[in-house]
């Protein structure tokens, strides 16, 4: 996969195959951005991989895997304010969580330049939201830069610093899952050098937004945001290319669709491809206008560019039909395609799709229904027999407030233990809630990471406002779900630094917490069960917050290590004498490596995929599920 | 007619998380990069891996300029597992050509009786209604003659060359699963590679 070595590689003009996150990686080494602070979230995750183990060989360099957004866009934001180029990286989501940050950062201004990349996830692939970020550019006014593709993720970062400098603001750096993860050909270009320290020029009365002071910056932005939108007229980042009577406006990954669906279409048509969305270059947006008399406006979820055009069309007299969502020839939801463009060009001019497309939904509707194949915990998973020792202790009665992770996947049958989530952090907080309005009882999940980025205020919260509830910690190590970054409880830094990790539950301790245990899922099944009716028990009768920390590293990490190493420990077989075919191992762990043999009805272990965790051995009521001699 | 022009060729490439597909389609496109081709791959990451169905595409010519591989537009379509490879056939363009491991991978929903795996012939005569182009084979097995079942996925690419539907030699694509893993397991994938490539040949 990801190939931190070749992205250093001072090689200009070489062509190598990248994803835009690994193009932004480079692009960062390109930009001689001096530091940049993340926390990890799909789609945008491969950049912070990529960075860390590139940081420790670039001089004068530092990369950290921050404890949030919020904390990343500080230390970043402190850093460009410092005079050097700093970056911030989060997912749609993540930006709600630095949002204080951002509008007061804006204000303030930078004196380097500071680019935050923000990975808006279109038909949410991977985020509990498809918000739309550019909002984000208008209501903060910050200018936002748009790439389309990989090649662009690249080039347009770096134009990204130097207009981020003349304006003295961060530029957001807008991309979606379908930019982030596409992957195409990159050329290199030259590696930039970074300072080493510099020296912090004091100016609080710029940089301390007291309400004297914000009442004097507010204009300055403004101001700012007006230079901006004459360079936007101005860039070779907005561009108009083709000709015809049909007029299109479009940004980001939308723009390909609209080339490939022209193309295909044969038809001729100017198009108008913004790089600069805010501010928008609205001299260049009124031009066109004026040149077209239907303009077809392209671009995934929100009608943001669309609005645009319709407020400039109108201030400025123009009689124009501006076609999009406001007449639902595009859709709000979901990402777009070529096929989806295809048939708005079908709805707005006399040409037909290529293909019959109505014709092919209808024969893939009258397709035997498949069987559902949704992501679900891995075989060998520590959270299976965390969550079947929650369910079996509880009787499935309890509220399982859940949290953002791999762990939320215990939504599905058999474990079922996910009942409501709103965000990162919110198991312990919204059980807080719950208590205080339910007599039931109350048993939250969070992931490690988790925990320390957003995890800690409520327990605070919890401990403070004396509410009974269990919080069960899912320490597998890592950040699994985005791909294994480390955390504050790793001893891993972003520069891959040894350090001493922070312990979840001494820090529970610390926090006033006065229930605190530890336990090794794999260790006993019947002795987790015990563990967390205790648990519970004891929440109950205390009035107080308890916390259990469930500690075996992730399967995908001990099954990489066991790779490594050669050493596997000996398989996990049913044993078909003694098997009666009760099926319970299937129905109650729903591990992906089990499956049941159609001709006898008895359970078998894939040994190709069995991650030989033990855990199906506890569940098998006749000990028909045995471990071959070691 | 196809949804994309003709100088380029759309692979969709479908499984279950964890076979394999997301670096089967970075070797194809490496591959064709080496031979000087555009190219793109459109990957999806994240929740959309642990387990459940995946599907990868590699976009290979001069007008592929995003990722996306319509409905009605793949000349090829390789399939990990029979109903992953069903649950995308409407990507396949008139004439495409379906690559199939036969090995069954069952979900979770059929172990725990609350779904039924579709029979063999069930599978082929839908997918028929879309092409009669199909080549079948256990994939796996190969793999595991191989030396590793992890190798599925090099025996898929090696299938992939072996249909000559895509402009990439034999050359290129062994050199580049050469360079694309550590020397210990160059062996495996490499045989892997070889053992698609003939086994789609022998079919087509």
């Amino acid at each position: 996969m990801a190939k931190p070595k070749e992205l250093l590689e001072d090689k200009p003009g070489k062509e190598i195959l990248l994803l835009a996150n690994e193009a932004i990686a480079r692009g960062v080494l390109e930009a001689g951005v001096r530091l940049v602070a993340l926390y990890p979230g799909t789609p945008s995750s491969e950049i912070g991989n990529n960075l860390t183990f590139m940081a420790p060989h670039i001089p004068n360099f530092y990369f950290e895997f921050s404890t949030n957004e919020k904390v990343a866009l500080e230390v970043a934001g402190a850093a460009a304010v410092a005079g050097v180029r700093s970056m911030m990286v989060c997912k749609g989501p993540g930006l709600n969580v630095a949002a204080d940050p951002f509008f007061s950062l804006a204000y303030v201004g930078v004196r380097g330049g500071m680019v935050i990349v923000v990975a808006d996830d279109p038909s949410m692939w991977s985020s509990q939201n498809e918000n739309d970020s550019r909002y984000y550019a208008l209501m903060g006014n910050m200018p936002m830069i748009e790439p389309a593709d990989p090649i662009e993720a690249k080039s347009m970062l770096l134009e990204a610093y130097k207009f981020s400098e003349k304006l003295e603001l961060p530029v957001l750096f807008r991309t979606t899952t379908r930019v982030n993860h596409t992957r195409a050909p990159v050329k290199f270009g030259k590696i930039s050098s970074r300072p080493d320290k510099v020296e912090f020029e004091k100016e609080p009365f710029r940089f301390v937004p007291i309400p004297s002071v914000a009442r004097k910056r507010h204009p300055w932005l403004l101001g700012q945001i007006q230079k901006a939108r004459e360079l936007s007229e101005k860039s070779p980042m907005n561009f108009v290319e083709g000709k015809g009577d049909l007029g299109i406006i479009t940004s980001g990954v939308s723009y390909n669709y609209v080339v490939e669906a022209l193309s295909i279409m044969e038809i001729k048509a100017e198009v108008l491809k913004l790089g600069i969305t805010h501010p928008v270059p609205e001299k260049m947006i009124t031009d066109f206008l004026r040149r077209h008399k239907q303009v077809l406006i392209v671009e995934e979820l929100e009608p943001f560019l669309e609005t645009h055009a319709r407020r400039l069309a109108q201030l400025n007299n123009i009689t124009v039909d501006i076609l999009g969502k406001e007449q639902n020839i595009f859709s709000r939801t979901y990402e777009y395609s070529p096929r989806i463009v295809m048939d708005a060009l079908k709805k707005v001019t006399t040409r037909n799709t290529p293909i019959n497309w109505d014709e092919i939904d209808k024969k893939t509707q009258e397709l035997p229904e498949l069987p559902p194949r949704p992501p679900l915990l891995c075989a060998g998973c520590p959270h299976r027999a965390t969550y079947f020792a929650i369910r079996t202790a509880t009787r499935g009665k309890a509220i399982y407030p859940s949290d953002i992770g791999c762990y939320t996947l215990s939504i599905a049958p058999p474990l079922e233990t996910a009942d409501i989530l709103f965000d990162m952090g919110s198991s312990i907080t919204t059980a807080c809630g719950l208590a205080e309005v339910t007599d039931q009882d109350i048993v939250a999940t969070i992931g490690d990471s988790t925990f320390f980025a957003s995890g800690l205020p409520g327990i605070a919260n919890a401990v403070y406002n004396q509410h009974r509830i269990c919080v069960v910690v899912l320490d597998n190590r890592t950040t699994a779900m985005t791909g294994h970054q480390p955390h504050p409880g790793t001893g891993v830094t972003g520069m891959q630094k040894e350090v001493p990790p922070l312990d979840i539950a001494e820090a529970c301790k610390g926090l006033g917490v006065k229930y605190v245990k530890t336990v090794e899922p794999f260790e006993s099944i019947a002795g987790l069960v015990a563990e967390v009716r205790e648990m519970v028990k004891w929440a109950k009768e205390n009035h107080s917050p308890a916390v259990l920390v469930s500690i075996e590293p992730c399967a995908l990490l001990t099954a990489a290590e066991r790779r490594r190493t050669g050493e596997f420990p000996p398989k996990y077989y049913v044993d078909l004498e003694i098997c009666n075919a009760c099926k319970r191992c299937l129905n109650r762990l729903s591990c992906p490596a089990m499956y049941m043999d159609p001709e006898t009805e008895q359970a078998v272990i894939d040994e190709t995929l069995c991650n030989l965790c033990g855990t199906c051995v506890s569940v098998c009521p006749q000990g028909a599920i045995k471990q071959e001699d070691a | 007619m196809s949804s994309n022009n003709s100088n380029t060729i759309n692979i969709a490439i479908t499984g279950v998380g964890g076979q394999g597909v997301l670096t089967l389609a970075e070797i194809l496109a490496k591959a064709a990069l080496h031979c000087s081709l555009n190219v793109r791959v459109g990957e999806i990451h994240g929740m959309a891996q642990r387990g459940g169905h995946v599907v990868c595409t590699v976009r290979i010519g001069e007008n592929a300029k995003g990722p996306i591989v319509d409905p009605g537009s793949a000349h090829l379509l390789v399939g990990f597992e029979p109903i992953e490879t069903l649950r995308e056939i409407q990507l396949i363009r008139q004439g495409g050509c379906v690559l199939m491991s036969s090995h069954v991978q069952y979900p979770v929903a059929v172990s725990m009786g609350q779904a039924d795996y579709l029979d063999h012939d069930e599978i082929i005569k839908s997918m028929n209604k879309y092409t009669d182009k199909i080549i079948e084979f256990d994939a796996l097995e190969l793999a595991a003659k191989a030396g590793s079942t992890r190798a599925l996925n090099m025996v898929m690419l090696g299938a992939i060359i072996g249909t000559g539907l895509t402009p990439i030699t034999e050359k290129v694509a062994i050199d580049v699963v050469r360079e694309a893993f550590p020397k210990k397991f160059e062996k495996i994938n490499t045989t892997a590679t070889k053992l698609g490539l003939e086994q789609a040949k022998s079919c087509s």
